[in-house]
């Protein structure tokens, strides 16, 4: 379907197969987007028990089909730096740790990078690009929101260096948002981290 | 005393001990003394200690290990396709069947329900496609697993439907999309080819399919025609059919996304295929329990198609042996499974591959249908009717040795069960006298029942009873136009209590839904079909419960038949470990023969099970 699947044999020849998707290791540097589509990011960290935390960003199109995803590995949080750290340490974690080296990683640079926890927001410390906080919200309630806005089930809260962007990036927003849920992606990248922890 | 200090190059905190200056406080004297009291202004005492060692605490600093994936933007399902311009007119000699947009499709598929009935106001499911266990690739399973939901894929996609899919229908969606090797087992009537019509869209409009076939029983045909009319309208179908030069000419169409060819044209242009060279994404078998006889010239022709992906398409996996699957795999997934593996093995096996859902399990909206097994006793007159038969023919058959038949075998049963509903001479009818108490509660109450039998005869016997209930008929030996006058009455009259049908006339295609009661008063050869004359009333929008009556002649052929047919199901159950049988697990001839303890001769070729 993708040309990866040229080298198969067919079924009756006694074969199957699947071959979909580039695995890269390599970072490279963002491009920028413009001689590809709009895309939109989807930065979430899981937390995993004894395994540490996961990061994982996830780009897709304006119609929420993927186009990149990245991971961590498990990062592990020793006994030092929650004391060191202290109440710093979740933001220096998910901003600069995990957030700031998977938006590196990336080949295209985003509309938007959307988040769906609060320490997440520091990764904006890290990066030219919008960030901002998606939550369960009442659609249409624009009084209770504020410096955000509504879209669809969810409330979206720009970064504290991107307030003044309000409508633009609600601007940026309308195509993506218009196909699916902006809280939808981040359940995408909790299911292939679980995935990963698996395989 | 300041034994700590930091140590501002590198900022690192160093521990590190110094020996004071000791400082005097200077004195004043006059100047002629001072020689005298002349004493250094700082003593220094020098002071060697060992450097302590340095712990360095790393915060943050090490490089994460990413990895990364990345997607070709086409790759992804239910990217929008243009639609494909319809080819040009063929020559005068062939000619193309084009399946027209819906609205040359007006007929509701047989069977079919549509899920806007039920789960209005719910929260929206969101259908995940999950990666098939042969999946192994991190990078493709993860492919699978950052897709949209099907319901965004396909909103997006602007893939409408002619009626809400059900939430189950969107699952078995998911479940073939990604396979290339599945079995959809689905009970009769919960959509089978509605579910591969719609993910043969997905991956039509993908591109990942470009070249599909389907193949079916000749009878079905014009109902898979008029089904991706109804469900991909914008999708080109070709039939394939006429004469071998019209047929050459219709596999040769290449920008003819799907071709529709009945099991009979397969096997007659198999070589013709090859010839072509043909080869296909994907070949979808309806009904694909024809290939269970995997040394068949069907299965031996359906199998060298050759083909990315195979989906069978079956209501009845499991007929009558664990060797039926193994038939239909042989197409899905060659070797996969071998008739050496126990019914358990086998089931895990095969996890994967085959999804089967249930109308109870799936519909929650259904009413509930409540079974009643009645076991009759015959009365002393019926039963020494049936004692005499049932001696005499089993002697007969003796007789006969290896020149019986599977037709000899086959009229015995139908005497004896004929006698299970009427004793042939005295007319007597143990299960007429229970249908009769039964009615009269019903009719009492304004409720309708219907009442099936194999026999018109039979149903004429019971209307003849059964007239103060006003009793109606309905069989194939009517009439269409009496017909429809004889349900419209039943329907809309509430001195008609009870509707008598034959199972071949109203067995199929009737809404009777407001029927609270249905009497099997003989059993038919085949479960399937008796669920589908109880599907005449027990279906989507109905009242209440139904109550099904199953009436069984205790001691005679009718419960070991039944028997048969129970231990049948639950090989299969075992096997698809699902708590629901399959419909259809018919007898065949060597069941018939075992109903009298007789072992099937060679001659006996005929198949006797419908």
């Amino acid at each position: 379907m993708d040309g990866t699947d040229g080298g198969r044999r067919d079924v009756a020849a006694g074969q199957t197969g699947h071959g979909r998707s580039m695995e890269q290791k390599t970072a490279e540097p963002a491009v920028g987007t413009a001689a590809g589509p709009k895309a939109y990011g989807f930065l979430t960290a899981v937390e995993s028990g004894p395994h540490g935390i996961f990061g994982g960003y996830l780009l897709v199109d304006a119609l929420g089909r993927p186009l990149e995803f990245h991971c961590t590995a498990p990062v592990k949080v020793s006994r030092a730096q929650q004391i060191l750290f202290g109440s710093t340490l979740q933001s220096h974690l998910h901003g600069q740790q995990i957030g700031a080296t998977l938006l590196a990683e990336a080949t295209v640079a985003p509309e938007i990078v959307l988040i769906d926890s609060q320490p997440m927001l520091h990764v904006r410390g890290h990066t030219a690009l919008p960030v901002a906080l998606v939550r369960d919200g009442a659609a249409g309630d624009e009084a209770a929101i504020v410096g955000g806005f509504a879209v669809g089930g969810a409330v979206v809260s720009p970064h504290a260096s991107d307030a003044g962007r309000v409508d633009d990036l609600r601007e940026r927003l309308t195509e993506l948002a218009a196909a699916v849920d902006l809280r939808e992606p981040f359940e995408r990248i909790r299911a292939a981290i679980e995935e990963a922890q698996r395989h | 005393m300041h034994p700590m200090t930091s140590d501002a190059k590198d900022g690192r905190p160093v521990q590190s001990w110094r020996g004071p200056q000791l400082a005097l406080p200077a004195v004043t004297v006059l100047p002629r003394l001072a020689p005298l009291v002349a004493r250094p202004a700082a003593l220094r005492l020098p002071i060697d200690v060992p450097r302590p060692a340095v712990t360095r605490i790393a915060l943050g600093d090490q490089r994460q290990v990413v990895r990364s994936f990345r997607f070709q933007p086409s790759t992804a399902p239910a990217a929008p396709v243009p639609p494909k311009p319809r080819p040009q007119e063929p020559p005068p000699a062939v000619s193309l069947a084009i399946v027209m947009p819906p609205e040359a499709a007006t007929a509701e598929p047989a069977g079919e329900q549509s899920g806007e009935q039920v789960g209005q106001g719910v929260e929206p499911k969101r259908t995940r496609i999950a990666p098939p266990a042969d999946v192994v690739k991190l990078s493709e399973r993860f492919f699978y697993l950052l897709q949209p939901d099907l319901e965004t894929m396909l909103q997006t996609s602007s893939l409408g439907f002619p009626r809400q899919p059900f939430p189950f229908q969107f699952d078995g969606m998911a479940f073939l999309v990604p396979r290339h090797g599945a079995v959809l087992a689905d009970e009769m009537g919960l959509g089978k080819s509605m579910q591969a019509i719609s993910s043969i869209r997905l991956l039509v409009r993908s591109g990942e399919a470009r070249k599909v076939l389907v193949v079916c029983p000749k009878g079905l045909v014009s109902n898979w025609t008029r089904e991706l009319a109804d469900w991909a309208p914008e999708i080109l179908v070709a039939v394939i059919e006429g004469d071998p030069q019209r047929r050459r000419w219709q596999w040769s169409l290449a920008d003819v996304p799907v071709k529709v060819a009945n099991y009979e044209v397969l096997v007659r242009d198999r070589e013709l295929v090859a010839e072509l060279g043909l080869s296909f994404d994907l070949v979808v078998l309806d009904e694909a329990q024809r290939i269970k006889n995997r040394s068949s010239q069907t299965s031996e022709a359906v199998r060298s198609v050759g083909r990315r992906r195979s989906w069978a398409l079956t209501g009845t996996p499991v007929e009558n042996s664990a060797d039926d699957l193994v038939g239909i795999f042989e197409f899905v997934a060659p070797g996969h499974i071998n008739e050496r593996m126990s019914p358990k093995a086998m089931g895990a096996a095969v996890t994967d591959h085959v999804l089967r859902r249930t109308k109870d399990k799936v519909l929650k909206d259904m009413p509930p249908r409540l079974n009643r097994d009645e076991r009759i006793e015959l009365t002393a007159e019926q039963r020494e009717t049936y004692r005499r038969a049932e001696e005499e023919g089993v002697l007969r058959l003796s007789s006969l040795g290896q020149e019986a038949t599977i037709q000899n075998v086959f009229e015995l049963v139908l005497r004896l069960k004929q006698i299970c509903n009427f004793d042939t001479f005295t007319g007597e009818s143990a299960k007429l006298d229970c249908l009769e108490a039964d009615l009269e509660e019903i009719h009492a109450s304004g409720k309708k029942a219907l009442v099936f039998s194999q026999w018109v005869e039979t149903l004429g016997r019971l209307r003849d009873r059964l007239g103060r209930f006003g009793a109606l008929e309905y069989h194939g030996g009517m009439s269409t136009a009496a017909r429809d006058e004889c349900i419209k009455r039943f329907k809309h009259e509430k001195k008609h209590s009870v509707l008598l049908l034959s199972y071949g006339a109203g067995a199929v295609g009737l809404n009777l839904q407001f029927s609270q009661y249905v009497f099997l008063y003989d059993r038919w050869w085949n479960p399937a079909v008796e669920d589908q004359a109880i599907n005449r009333a027990h279906r989507i929008g109905a009242a209440g419960a139904v109550t099904v009556t199953r009436f069984l002649a205790a001691n005679t052929i009718e419960e070991r038949i039944d028997e048969v047919l129970r231990r049948k199901r639950d090989l299969s159950d075992t096997i698809l470990s699902q708590a629901e049988a399959p419909a259809a697990t018919g007898l065949t001839q060597e069941d018939l023969f075992a109903l009298f303890k007789l072992a099937p001769p060679r001659a006996a070729v005929l198949r006797a099970a419908a």
